[in-house]
């Protein structure tokens, strides 16, 4: 569904306490999968409205993944850029 | 049933036989049903075992148990309330059975009245049940979780509610805590202790593991059951390879930062054969499983789906059975979630919700068969099974439900079917969306427009004329109603009978709302033809009661009689179904009986009734019933109890094209007049505004023969005269003489009233002429003493002498005989041409506020004296005023004067 972001949708980090492979990201929309040394993996990405993200919470939840927080985040435009790119 | 209920819904899910036993849990869970509480809530992630602990536990605790597996479709609150009743039926067969049908018909009731039914019905379940409503998570409805509060509020003491869920439900949980109601178990409580790890690992799945490694997989596990139960599986395939390392797994695996089930899924599929890979990966896509099912989705001929799933189920892989025979599963949820993601957008994806679609499509299950085709993005596909669809949900009242599936249809693909648009504007008008009605109904204008091949269209324009005939009868234009039926009959091809016999029966109703009560029988005969013709002996069947009604209205008792009965007998030959319709037919007859004074028929028909009514199927039963019984009470001087039955017509009320001509508001200020209720009925006509200026018209002739009613009341005569005048004038051009009787017989008392005696009698004998062939009593005797004494008079007078035989009859009928003194009173004023008349006992004029005071007095024991000096006046003035209220209530003692007051429920 966010194969093409509104321009103004706000990013969202979301948090996660175990790692996810890579080929976890179409199901979660598309948003760009991040692991963390400490084990953790950030799910980040555009997400539309609010809505969208109570649906990403759920997945979440129906996985029974630990959830550790959910931040919505500033990005720079060199950085939006390189999140589109590394998703292409 | 309008919801195609699947029963696996209500499978209790089996218990495993290397279940681990959990004396804990069980114990807190029997304890909070012991101590009385009303909900048990099992709150806990994904994978935690609430469905296998709650079944565990429900098998030993003894009680009989409703079990309901809840789904996102669910959050529809009717469908919600729908399944949670038949999981009901699986303790209790038949309960809840009428409320069902309740429940579809075309205009549900109020939420609360539907859940107060509910919990009546709850309360008929014998002896002390559990209801279990598991995932209650998916629910996503503030009406789902309102009506389930309010259940919990008043639900039954042999009732107790268990909630496995996901996350915590939006019900006053802490309101229940506060109050000890509630028994909690949460993820805390849930997950495995290192003991039942061990347990499970060791002596369930029969792993030769040390306690050291044991206590590893806990701790990466976090004592999680899915985690658990997956690297057990893992270490059993493990263990089919000839150089099996289990400490190198466990190893590898309490390294690795890994989400548990991401790696052990890993583990558990590269076990597994390619075909069986495959299977479960491209199955994955099903939201339950069956062998047949399997086998299409993966195009195999091999029909090896039933034997996979066979294996996958005692191989503990994934499985959870639906029902008893193992036909039916459905991959744990977790699971399937897991397989789904790593099938990902597969190219193939497509294809397989495609072979699923038709396979459902072929076995009758067009709701599975829709949402594999919107899945497979094929949208001609699923518009064309929403056409197909039309038909069976309308006729189960589902057009709401309906309605959800075109929503989901891309618009252009919606626009491009002439027929599907004109389905829309049918769903809308039955939800009563008329503007959204007319929008689909010139979309499928537009849409055929742009149609090269005709044939299949022909209909459309007949079809699309008949629904806005529809929409303006509902909207209450009749001018509309009768151009677009005309309409219709004309647009429609000779052999789109159905449509053509549709509009002709509107154009009839219309006619009948407007008073032209012949043309609208004939209209209705020659539907009934139709219908006999097409074969569909049900409508004609239950179309008599309609017919009858007009007859009545013609003043044809007999005609009408005799239509009923034969119908009744028709009936005979179609079975139960046809039977049951009849309800209406003997209901109808036993009426005509009252109004006859045939009391036997009355009570054998009612019997009759009683039994049939229970199973009619014909929507506006509740309502004709409360009616009937209404009128019979009050024939009997019961008003409370006339009352109530109009209260239960009102709620039974099922909207339908049946014109409302008396409405139950109008019934009820009549009975109020009866009562001596003079304000309620004032309140009555100032809240339908009416007034004896306005135009007269048939749907209106009830209440303003009420609106003239309440007028002699209050003896202000002023406009009555020419109202009745206006009223009369157009019952006798439309030859309503049903109509003309009451109106003659309102015209008499208000002549009466007015000591116009001439004019009275005069009106009086028309009636009578027109009633005698008929044979119609109650009509007279039901307007009581005021009635009696004019009919004595015209009889004393012996002015007719053809209708004196009759008119001995309608006198024996009255209950008691005449009152001498009233008679002798009332002759005494006649001769002198007094302008009043005596009071009637049936109208009471209102009583000071000063004089309700002193009447409260009268109840109690004091003396006169003692009365004065509580109301701190002279005795002479308490006498004055004790006085006018004997001659308001036309009594003359303090005993009488007490009786008289209860009677007006004036206390």
């Amino acid at each position: 569904m966010l194969d093409k972001p509104l321009p103004n949708a706000p990013f969202y980090e979301i948090r996660l306490k175990g790692h996810l492979d890579s080929q976890w990201a179409s199901w979660f929309d598309g948003l760009t999968i991040t692991l963390e040394a400490n084990g953790d993996t950030l799910l980040i990405g555009p997400v539309v409205d609010q809505a969208a993200l109570h649906g990403l919470l759920k997945k979440v939840r129906d996985l029974g993944m630990p959830l550790v927080s959910v931040v919505q985040i500033q990005v720079l435009d060199s950085r939006q850029n390189d999140l589109e790119k590394e998703k292409k | 049933m309008a919801y195609p209920l699947l029963k696996t819904k209500l499978h209790i899910p089996n218990l495993r036989p290397s279940l681990v036993p959990r004396p804990r849990l069980i114990e807190r869970l029997n304890q909070g049903l012991q101590a009385g509480g009303k909900l048990t809530l099992v709150s806990a992630p994904a994978g935690f075992g609430k469905s296998t602990l709650v079944s565990e536990w429900i098998a030993a605790c003894g009680r009989p148990v409703a079990w309901l597996s809840l789904d996102e479709r669910d959050s529809d609150w009717v469908r919600f309330i729908s399944y949670l009743v038949a999981a009901l039926q699986t303790i209790q067969e038949g309960v809840g059975e009428d409320f069902l049908a309740a429940l579809h018909s075309p205009e549900v009731p109020s939420a609360e009245a539907i859940l107060t039914a509910l919990l009546n019905e709850i309360a008929t379940i014998q002896g002390c049940f559990a209801l279990i409503l598991d995932d209650y998570h998916v629910i996503d409805s503030p009406a789902v979780d309102q009506a389930l509060a309010f259940i919990i509020e008043y639900q039954p003491q042999h009732m107790h509610l268990v909630i496995a869920t996901r996350e915590d439900p939006h019900l006053p949980l802490a309101r229940l805590r506060a109050r000890g109601q509630l028994t909690e178990l949460r993820a805390a409580d849930l997950r495995f202790t290192p003991t039942e790890a061990a347990e499970f690992l060791t002596r369930m799945m029969n792993l030769p593991l040390s306690e050291q490694e044991v206590a590893t997989l806990d701790a990466r596990t976090e004592g999680w059951i899915a985690g658990l139960q997956m690297a057990a599986l893992a270490l059993q395939s493990l263990a089919l390879q000839e150089h099996s390392d289990n400490a190198r797994f466990i190893q590898s695996f309490s390294g690795s930062h890994r989400f548990v089930l991401d790696y052990l899924m890993e583990e558990v599929l590269e076990h597994q054969t390619s075909e069986v890979q495959t299977f479960l990966l491209h199955t994955s896509i099903l939201e339950r499983l069956c062998g047949p099912l399997c086998d299409a989705v993966l195009g195999s001929s091999s029909a090896r789906g039933q034997e996979i799933l066979r294996d996958l189920d005692r191989a503990n892989l994934f499985l959870t059975p639906l029902d008893n025979e193992r036909r039916w599963y459905r991959y744990h949820h977790l699971f399937g979630d897991l397989l789904r993601q790593r099938l990902g957008k597969s190219a193939e994806l497509p294809a397989l919700h495609l072979r699923a679609s038709r396979w459902y499509e072929e076995n009758d299950d067009l709701s599975a068969a829709f949402h594999h085709a919107l899945a497979a993005s094929d949208f001609e596909r699923a518009a064309s099974l929403t056409e197909t669809a039309w038909q069976g949900m309308e006729r189960s009242f589902q057009p709401t439900a309906w309605l959800g599936w075109v929503q989901k249809l891309p618009p252009a693909v919606v626009s491009s079917r002439p027929w599907l648009c004109v389905q829309m504007g049918w769903a809308y008008s039955d939800v009563g969306e008329l503007e959204a009605s007319e929008t689909s109904l010139q979309a499928a204008e537009r849409a055929l427009a742009e149609m090269q091949e005709m044939e299949a269209f022909k209909a459309l324009p007949g079809t699309v004329a008949l629904i806005r005939a529809g929409n303006a009868q509902i909207e209450g234009n009749l001018a509309e109603t009768v151009r677009y039926a005309e309409l219709s009959v004309q647009l429609a091809p000779e052999d789109d009978r159905l449509t053509r016999a549709q509009a002709a029966i509107t154009l009839g109703f219309t006619q009948w709302a407007v008073g032209k009560v012949e043309a609208s029988l004939k209209a209705m005969r020659t539907w009934m033809d139709d219908m006999q013709k097409m074969g569909n002996h049900m409508y004609v069947i239950a179309s008599a009661f309609v017919v009858a009604d007009m007859l009545v209205g013609l003043g044809q008792l007999g005609e009408a009689e005799k239509a009923l009965q034969q119908t009744i007998q028709k009936a005979e030959a179609f079975g139960q179904e046809a039977e049951v319709v009849t309800a209406h037919h003997h209901l109808g007859l036993a009426m005509l009986a009252h109004e006859r004074g045939d009391d036997d028929v009355v009570a054998q028909r009612l019997q009759t009734v009683a039994d049939l009514g229970q199973h009619t199927t014909l929507i506006d039963w509740p309502y004709r019933w409360g009616l009937a019984q209404a009128r019979l009470k009050k024939s009997a001087g019961e008003w409370e109890a006339a009352l109530k039955s109009l209260d239960e017509a009102q709620r039974g009320y099922i909207k339908n094209p049946i014109p409302i001509l008396q409405p139950v508001d109008a019934h009820k200020a009549r009975v109020a007049l009866k009562q001596g209720r003079l304000d309620m009925a004032q309140a009555w006509v100032r809240e339908r505004a009416l007034s004896v200026m306005d135009e007269a018209s048939y749907m209106g002739e009830y209440e303003y023969l009420t609106l003239a009613r309440v007028r002699l009341a209050e003896r202000s005569f002023e406009g009555v005269g020419p109202l009745l005048e206006r009223l009369l004038a157009l019952a006798e051009t439309q030859e309503r003489t049903g109509s003309v009787i009451e109106i003659l017989l309102t015209q008499a008392l208000f002549y009466q009233l007015q000591g116009n005696q001439p004019q009275a009698l005069a009106a009086l004998k028309h009636a009578l002429t027109l009633a005698e062939p008929e044979g119609y009593l109650r009509i007279f005797v039901d307007e009581g003493e005021a009635m009696q004494l004019l009919i004595s008079d015209f009889q004393h007078l012996r002015r007719a002498q053809p209708l004196l035989g009759y008119i001995d009859r309608i006198l024996a009928y009255f209950p008691q005989p005449v009152n001498d003194e009233l008679q002798y009173l009332h002759r005494a004023q006649v001769q002198v041409s007094k302008i009043q008349t005596p009071k009637s006992r049936n109208f009471v004029e209102p009583l000071s506020e000063r004089e309700l005071e002193v009447l409260k007095l009268l109840r109690s024991e004091l003396s006169g004296p003692e009365m004065a000096e509580r109301l701190i006046v002279s005795l002479n003035t308490l006498r004055t005023h004790t006085k006018n209220i004997f001659n308001k209530l036309g009594v003359n003692n303090r005993r009488a004067a007490v009786r008289r007051a209860e009677e007006l429920d004036l206390f």
